[in-house]
């Protein structure tokens, strides 16, 4: 799973090292300004510059004066009952329909056998219910103002002690609450769904003759094996498959032993991970930046095997709390210069240093296999060196008596590469509670449905309800793609821009090599219009809210904790969104005819 | 709209002490199409005043401008020129409309929600508790005759029946204010002699009541004031009562006599020097006086009827 870097900041990291707070207030002041003009623009062709003007300033004027303190709460949730009635009446519920039909559909085509079908039903669940809400929250936001507008529904409302601001923010309100709903009976309907997808047992099957070890019967696409630990008679677990052992039961009746199985364990579960910062070391072991294999991706870094190429995690807050067994999770990936034994996969070693350097463990190998998670327990008694003298240590006491541990990893195999990114070695500080981290994967998609509720609605209050959906649909691509546009106008791409790409296409050079066009002019010029329109499309992706990071899914499915300070950012990010697209559409609405 | 605006509002809000309820300054309205270019010139400099306590009506052919000028004082529309002042603020302050009640030209109504939900949501708009919105509704939705349909979708209602339950609604926060745009059309007989019971009734509580109708008799009946309207002019204003009086007509309202006592009728006005215009049931003199007004008005563009 790919975490970014900006996705693991805390909170108030991002708020005010990060400049989340800044650009927030930049977005609204930028925003507000370009509301003005075009509000302006409008007014001053309508009544000339100077009484434009005084029509532009009235409306700011009124709003803190007038409508704000006068709006009224009861007024918005009497909008909103209204959105609900109107939703309900419309038969939105159709949308349930389609989701269980899509739902059962898709139990024929999910693979059961996958490697890891928690993680597969899981991401189904999740993409389609996102997909679902935000599909509804654009329906239900760009085309209920318009139409009242056009059957002139709104002119009774508008001649009622109502503000805009009432009008605006009940309907926002309103159509969150018919969509939550929804979303609280899509997740109900989901949980079943994984749950009757994901739950099974076996039976005990070919118990070896001394009852130490057996097999399960083949159930659900796998089968376990177990041994029994001679010390520890009453109790097995089996071997892990699919992402997930069970619990082996044993009793005894009528000196017959007999094994139960329990269910599937380690399936859903929700890591709470503790992240250090990584840096690299070259062939002679200096500070260096990793290498780059070669992959348009920059999201990795290589480390060359067999030299003293490292990557070193720096880790904060190593304390007993963690646990005796100090479980290490790697998803390194392996690239291979040449084939070698893919059946063992490629080597590697680990060594735990305290960050004065004195203090290291010694060598924990590790194998990467494939497509594989790792996990390493590292037992808190290790053997080790202190100023190259060897002794036994103790992880808490000798490598990180003051809380920081550095984790060092290195490719044991000549010629094969290992890569990583921060994220890709993480210490395991226990579990969160899998219905939890679900629970706030829903939050993400809830956000996700606010804010293009607030959009539709937004735009809604002046264009019509076509019109309204596509600039809302706009909006939502681009801030799904706003990751590469803001690649390509810091020209970290591979391949250029769209002119430069354009031009690759058609002379059919690949995107590693350099454009050549036998004219440093020509080239020049081309990447600085590229540069130019990405640049903008990347301001604009700064301004609109970026989908991908709200979806928190992936999390869910790979059974990592999503980080409160996500969710703490994500939930800021919203109620921005919201204050914004409520004044834009306060704006627009307050200098409309009503009945024109 | 400007700094000379200030002054206007305080001479309106002096004249709220006056009892002037509506007030309209020199208003006047161009539709403009998208691109901003003239499309119709609606309505030019319109003076009236509406008096408390009074009917104000409102009349005019088709395309006159009636429904445009009922817009500008709700604020629904913004004025090209002039002002309106109602209860003497601004016709965009929203304020206002806590005391008015306002039924459409047409009754823009959600549909797909029964009346007693109509009328429970537009009672919340006016932050009406709820026991006493509970109890206005029943007693509105029982006066207006919707007591069987109360719970049916407004999309299955008939014309009248949605007009009746848009004259509820417009009634909800009982309102000083009432502006109604041709309140009978739509009505049965008996709807429309209830819906003018009701104006006369409320006038007689106090309230005033501003309304534009294309039907005469209905403007004859109950209104104290009119103002004629022809292609965004004003045309007369004046008491309904004199401005029918001018003319120097006699009618007779008689019941039970035969063709010879009609005959001998005839023969007196004609012996004492009358003359007889016309025997047959008689025709509303509204209509003519309008008629009049439209015919002259297209033959004397700009002219104020009568002024010769
Ligand atoms: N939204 C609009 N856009 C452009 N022109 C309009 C609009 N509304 C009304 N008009 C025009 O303004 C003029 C006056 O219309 P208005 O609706 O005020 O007439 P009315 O007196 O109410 O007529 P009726 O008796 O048919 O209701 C008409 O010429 C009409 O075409
Ligand atoms: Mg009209």
């Amino acid at each position: 799973m790919r975490i970014e870097r900006e996705r693991m900041w805390g909170f108030f990291e991002w708020l005010f090292q990060q400049g989340g707070l800044l650009s927030g207030v930049l977005l609204v002041v930028l925003l507000s300004a370009l509301a003005f003009t075009v509000c302006y623009l409008v007014a001053m062709a309508r009544y000339g510059p100077g009484e434009g003007f005084y029509v532009v300033t009235r409306v700011i004027y009124e709003l803190f004066a007038r409508d704000l303190p006068n709006t009224s709460c009861k007024r918005i949730f009497a909008f909103a009952k209204l959105a609900f009635q109107e939703a309900i009446r419309r038969k939105v519920l159709a949308v349930m329909a389609v989701f269980i039909v899509a739902l059962l559909f898709a139990g024929w085509f999910l693979d059961p056998n996958a490697d890891y079908p928690a993680k597969l039903y899981i991401s189904f669940v999740l993409t389609g219910t996102n997909y679902m809400v935000l599909l509804l929250g654009l329906f239900l936001s760009c085309f209920s103002l318009p139409a009242d507008i056009k059957n002139k529904t709104v002119q009774t409302i508008v001649t009622k002690p109502v503000r805009s601001t009432e009008i605006v923010l009940g309907r926002v309100l309103g159509f969150t609450f018919v969509g939550t709903v929804l979303l609280v009976l899509m997740g109900l309907l989901s949980y079943v769904f994984v749950d009757r997808g994901l739950r099974h047992t076996h039976e005990a099957e070919e118990i070896a003759a001394d009852g130490m070890s057996g097999t399960t019967s083949f159930d659900s696409h796998h089968a376990h094996t177990f041994n029994v630990n001679p010390n520890a008679v009453k109790e097995a677990a089996t071997d892990e498959k699919k992402g997930h052992r069970h619990f082996v039961e044993i009793t005894e009746v009528n000196g017959q032993r007999v094994y139960s199985i329990g269910p599937a364990e380690g399936m859903l579960e929700a890591k709470i991970p503790v992240f250090g910062s990584l840096k690299f070391t070259d062939r002679e072991g200096k500070e260096a930046d990793g290498l780059n294999v070669g992959y348009e991706s920059n999201y990795q870094k290589y480390i060359e095997g067999g030299t003293l190429c490292s990557a070193i995690w720096s880790f904060n807050g190593i304390t007993e709390s963690l646990g005796d067994e100090l479980p290490i999770e790697l998803t390194l990936k392996a690239f291979r210069t040449y084939k070698g034994d893919i059946v063992t996969g490629v080597q590697g070693t680990i060594i735990l240093r305290s960050s004065n350097g004195r203090v290291e463990s010694e060598r924990i190998p590790f194998v990467i296999k494939e497509f594989a998670v790792d996990e390493r327990r590292v037992n808190r008694k290790l053997k080790g060196t202190v100023d190259q003298v060897p002794k036994e240590l103790d992880l808490y006491k000798d490598i990180a008596p003051d809380g920081k541990m550095e984790v060092i990893v290195r490719c044991s195999d000549k010629g094969q590469y290992f890569g990583m990114s921060q994220a890709d070695l993480f210490l395991r500080a226990g579990q969160n509670s899998f219905a939890w981290n679900m629970f706030k994967g829903y939050l993400g998609i809830w956000l996700q449905m606010l804010i293009i509720i607030c959009f539709g609605v937004m735009f809604s209050t002046f264009l019509s309800g076509p019109v309204a959906m596509i600039a809302t649909m706009t909006c939502l691509a681009i801030g799904f793609f706003g990751g590469i546009a803001e690649e390509v106008a810091r020209g970290t791409t591979p391949g250029g821009g769209p002119v430069e790409s354009m031009i690759r296409m058609a002379n059919q050079a690949g995107a590693m090599v350099d454009l050549d066009l036998g004219n440093d002019v020509l080239e020049k010029s081309i990447q600085g219009v590229d540069t130019g329109i990405m640049g903008a499309l990347y301001l604009l992706t700064m301004g609109l809210p970026s989908f991908n990071d709200l979806n928190t899914s992936e999390f869910v499915a790979y059974g990592v904790n999503i980080f409160e300070g996500l969710v703490a950012r994500h939930m800021t990010m919203a109620l921005g969104y919201f204050v914004l697209t409520a004044i834009v559409g306060y704006f627009f609405l307050k200098t409309r005819e009503m009945a024109a | 709209m400007s700094a000379v605006a200030t002054a206007d509002q305080k001479s309106a809000s002096q004249a709220q002490d006056t009892d002037v309820i509506i007030e309209t300054r020199n208003l006047g309205k161009v539709y403009r199409d998208f691109w901003g270019r003239k499309k119709v010139n609606a309505l030019k400099a319109l003076d009236i005043e509406v008096k408390k306590g009074e009917i104000f009506g409102l009349l005019g052919p088709n395309g006159s401008g009636k429904s445009t000028t009922i817009k500008l004082i709700q604020g629904l529309l913004f004025p090209t020129s002039g002002r309106a002042f109602v209860f003497g603020k601004d016709a965009r302050d929203v304020s206002k409309n806590e005391r008015i009640g306002y039924l459409p030209e047409e009754s823009y109504l959600y549909k797909f929600l029964n009346a007693e939900e109509t009328l429970d949501f537009y009672g919340r708009l006016f932050d009406i508790p709820a026991s006493t919105r509970r109890q206005r509704t029943d007693q509105l939705i029982k006066m207006v005759g919707l007591d069987r349909a109360r719970r049916r979708q407004l999309r299955e209602y008939s014309k009248g029946m949605t007009r009746r339950i848009g004259l509820a609604q417009a009634l909800i926060n009982e309102p000083d204010l009432l502006i109604l745009d041709e309140p009978t059309t739509g009505l049965d007989p008996i709807g429309s002699r209830e819906m003018k019971d009701l104006i006369l009734r409320l006038r007689d509580e106090g309230k005033t009541i501003l309304m534009c109708s294309h039907q005469l008799a209905d403007v004859q009946d109950v209104c104290d004031r009119v103002a004629i309207l022809h292609q965004g002019e004003l045309r007369e204003l004046g008491r309904v009562d004199s401005l029918l009086k001018v003319r120097d007509v006699t009618e007779v309202h008689a019941k039970g006599i035969s063709e010879e006592v009609k005959q001998k009728i005839v023969d007196l006005i004609k012996n004492s020097g009358g003359e007889v215009m016309s025997v047959d049931n008689p025709t509303t003199t509204m209509e003519e006086l309008f008629l009049d007004i439209v015919r002259e008005s297209e033959q004397r563009p700009g002219a104020r009827f009568g002024s010769k």
